[in-house]
């Protein structure tokens, strides 16, 4: 019937983090063709490379994977990793877009095997893992990454590592001639989910960060609970690699801040109190403290904090910390903070400081007949935009937490939907 | 504990004095933890939270007025730079002081320095005809019609014979690039900055008008400052009492000249040094740049950075009308340079601001390190510089 009032009922989604994986699924299980495009190697976004939801700890790996399951049995899914949208053209219902597809190197004739990695030298920091390890030039970009197939990082094109790579690989997997391409699709509706980024923690000088090896944000921490990142799911101190008993979260480390981001990121006192159950389950005599200006938890979280703070080594302390200090004989991390309960200036050591970074939304880049999609003065997408069939979805609308984005990927899928049988 | 009375009527009073954003404060304590008082010991660091005094001007409490906390502040912005709410810390501490100051409660080691501001226009009980001593043998032209700059040497640099030597190098630079600039002489008053900062709203007014009415009579335009706190008041509060002039600080006018190769220095000064970046020209400015460009083609070897710098600068303790307080050794943010620089190896720690010099010479003294560290302005390195190249 759509197709009798409007020849296009493709829809396009953009990002394919739990969002924009949620919003093609729903497009899809309902009849429509989908393309997802990603920019990363990988789909799964951030919440691939976190280690538990909160409130229910569960791993988000669980879902990722029913969502990939679901994915691979829907024809009406067409995926491009390391994809972007270039331009876009026309209007709703009846668009033509043009992505950019960067050079992977790899072709899908790779089985995984792992021999390219095995003949590969150089090591590039890797940014699954914030940095946090080292990965090869010729890498998996994560265990469980979907599609499962090796990326070659183009630093070493023009070596004869490159072609020793290529020559490791027993089915012709390596393409060191791959370039960049572009394809024009056309769709009825394009669904914006390029989700957030962790706020760059380096520029609240006086945290240190960047420059404090034993200061890491909340993402990273992340990264190190989880059973698949560098430390093998040890929570370590990046220092020495040693035991971390006394655990402090910096609670709004950029948000809530004129200086650096006006608004609340909604999720970082959640993230924070999950995360302080990530130490004390790997060490029951360790301990963390919460320094934060005020608890935001919203809804039924209440009881999920209420039953952290309740946990007698979870300290809570009302204040933003100060001056953060690493001694660099002993790795100890000291915070200095005034309680505001007591008025007393407190100045403890910690093995490991967490700030707990603000959300940034990666804002829509594009315009169509010089009308760039709108977004409010933080970057955050607007709901109502000028060029209708353009609809924003999840992170990059506002700051918010997996369950909502979900929720709001539902939403956006039906408007998209909507889009295509409108005239 | 006894019990305090709120007071509304203070509290408007206060902010009616300038602390217009004292209630926009949401007790986070940041300012407090950033203040350089946390990094000394003593009765004043542990009497001093701005924090905690601001909720006393929210709530027109008495408790503030105490000499060792409502002076202790020297208006370094460290908290206000920083402030996630943007609360204009400084103003409210100026608000505050005017509250009792303007009520004639000045302590008692800051009315000499007020008085002599009344009567001689400048702080530094100074005779008015001495201004220009500092200008002997240098022929200074005087400022008139024909004049593009009009030079306003600071009256730390007018009066302090060590301070001088600034006033003197700036004058030589910028004849070396041929500048059009000249003085006033004795006319001239203090610009009243600190007088201001120190809560007499009164005594600032005065200097000012007089100042205005001054340039604006001689037809000034543009001035050159040699203080980074003369910049600070002349751009950003003689404006709304009618002196509109294009203001610029000495660094500033020099990296310009440099860039368009008016001022060709030679990579004289051997000695390892480091910049000290003046509260008033840094944090309150945004100047971070011109001063190490200059001083980096003055040095052999690229000069060497503290561990507080730029934006996260310590400040040398002099501002806010701190210049004149009595501290007590080890309790002086002074000596805390001194000892980031000789952390970093300096042998000569070098800065833009007449007090910086003053501040971080005497906490060179008290640490007796004046064998180790040279405490010297830019302008003198410069100075330096041009003569071995001419």
């Amino acid at each position: 019937m759509a197709e009798a009032l409007n020849g296009n009922r493709s829809i396009l989604v953009v990002g394919g983090g739990i969002t924009g994986l949620s919003a093609a699924l729903e497009a899809a299980e309902t009849g429509f063709p989908v393309y997802l495009v990603e920019k990363e190697a990988y789909l799964g976004g951030r919440v691939a490379r976190m280690n538990k939801y909160f409130p229910k700890l569960c791993p988000p790996n669980c879902g990722l994977e029913i969502n990939f399951r679901r994915l691979k049995n829907n024809p009406l899914i067409q995926t491009y990793t390391m994809t972007e949208v270039e331009k876009v053209e026309g209007e709703e219902g009846n668009f033509e877009v043009t992505l950019r597809t960067s050079p992977r190197y790899v072709n899908e004739k790779c089985t995984a095997c792992g021999l390219c990695e095995a003949a590969a030298t150089t090591e590039v920091p890797d940014p699954f893992n914030y940095g946090l390890k080292q990965v090869k030039a010729a890498h998996l970009p994560h265990e469980f990454a979907f599609p499962l197939r090796y990326v070659l990082t183009p630093e070493v094109l023009g070596t004869a590592e490159a072609e020793q790579i290529k020559a490791a690989c027993p089915y012709d997997a390596i393409d060191l001639d791959m370039e960049a391409r572009q394809m024009t699709v056309s769709v009825a509706a394009i669904i914006w989910a390029t989700g957030w980024r962790p706020y760059e923690a380096e520029k609240i000088a006086y945290y240190g960060f960047g420059k404090q090896q034993n200061v890491i944000t909340n993402v990273m921490l992340e990264r190190l609970a989880a059973a698949n990142g560098p430390t093998a799911g040890k929570i370590r101190r990046p220092s020495d690699g040693g035991e971390v008993k006394r655990l402090a979260f910096i609670q709004c480390a950029g948000s809530r801040d004129e200086n650096h981001l006006p608004y609340c990121s909604g999720v970082c006192c959640l993230a924070s109190l999950k995360q302080t159950t990530y130490l004390l389950e790997q060490d029951p005599e360790a301990h963390a403290t919460i320094f934060y200006i005020d608890i935001r938890a919203l809804g039924r979280y209440e009881a999920f904090f209420t039953k952290v703070q309740a946990d007698e080594r979870v300290t809570l302390i009302k204040g933003k910390a100060g001056e953060i200090s690493e001694d660099p004989q002993t790795g100890m991390v000291t915070v200095q903070v005034e309680d505001q309960a007591t008025g007393k200036i407190l100045r403890d050591q910690f093995d490991l400081v967490v700030l707990a970074a603000g959300m940034v939304p990666n804002s829509p880049t594009v315009s169509v007949h010089n009308t760039q999609v709108a977004h409010d003065e933080s970057g955050f997408m607007l709901t109502s935009q000028a060029v209708s069939g353009i609809i924003g979805a999840g992170c990059v609308k506002q700051p918010v937490d997996v369950a909502t984005c979900v929720q709001d990927a539902t939403a956006a899928a039906l408007k998209a939907i909507q889009s295509t049988c409108r005239r | 504990m006894e019990p305090k009375n709120v007071s509304l009527e203070m509290r408007d009073y206060i902010a009616e004095m300038g602390a217009e954003t004292i209630n926009w404060c949401m007790q986070c304590g940041l300012c407090t933890n950033l203040c350089p008082w946390r990094l000394v010991p003593g009765e004043t660091s542990d009497g001093f939270n701005i924090r905690h005094m601001q909720r006393l001007g929210q709530m027109g409490m008495e408790g503030f007025e105490e000499e060792t906390i409502l002076f202790a502040c020297s208006t370094c912005s460290m908290c206000q730079s920083n402030c996630p709410r943007g609360v204009k810390i400084v103003d409210n501490v100026r608000g505050m002081r005017a509250s009792i100051v303007g009520g004639g409660m000045a302590p008692a080691h800051l009315r000499p320095i007020l008085g002599s501001a009344h009567a001689n226009g400048n702080p530094w009980a100074g005779p008015r005809e001495k201004r220009t001593v500092w200008q002997e043998g240098l022929d200074i032209p005087q400022f008139g019609p024909e004049t593009e700059y009009f030079l306003f040497v600071c009256c730390h640099s007018c009066y302090d014979p060590r301070s001088t030597k600034i006033a003197r190098s700036i004058a030589a630079l910028l004849r070396h690039a041929g500048v059009s600039f000249g003085v006033i002489g004795a006319e001239e008053s203090c610009c009243g900055e600190s007088m201001r900062k120190m809560g007499d709203e009164e005594l600032f007014l005065k200097l000012a008008e007089s100042n205005i009415e001054l340039y604006n009579g001689k037809g000034v335009q543009k001035i050159i400052t040699t203080s980074p706190h003369c910049l600070w008041t002349f751009k950003n509060e003689y404006p709304e009492l009618g002196g509109e002039w294009e203001v610029i600080h000495y660094t500033a006018l020099l990296s310009q000249l440099q860039e368009e190769g008016k001022l060709p220095l030679a990579k004289s000064l051997a000695k390892k040094t480091a910049f000290h970046d003046p509260c008033y020209l840094g944090r309150h400015s945004e100047i971070y740049d011109a001063p190490r460009q200059l001083l980096s083609s003055a040095l052999q070897a690229d000069p060497v950075e503290l561990g507080r710098a730029r934006e996260l600068s310590l400040c040398c303790a002099g501002g806010g009308g701190r210049i004149w307080a009595e501290v007590p050794m080890g309790e002086r943010f002074g000596e805390l340079r001194i000892k980031d620089a000789l952390n970093v190896g300096a042998e000569v720690l070098a800065t833009s601001c007449p007090y910086c010099l003053n501040m971080l010479t005497d906490a060179c003294k008290s640490l007796d390190q004046q064998d180790s560290l040279e405490i010297l302005e830019l302008s003198e390195i410069l100075a330096g510089a041009l003569e071995e190249g001419q």
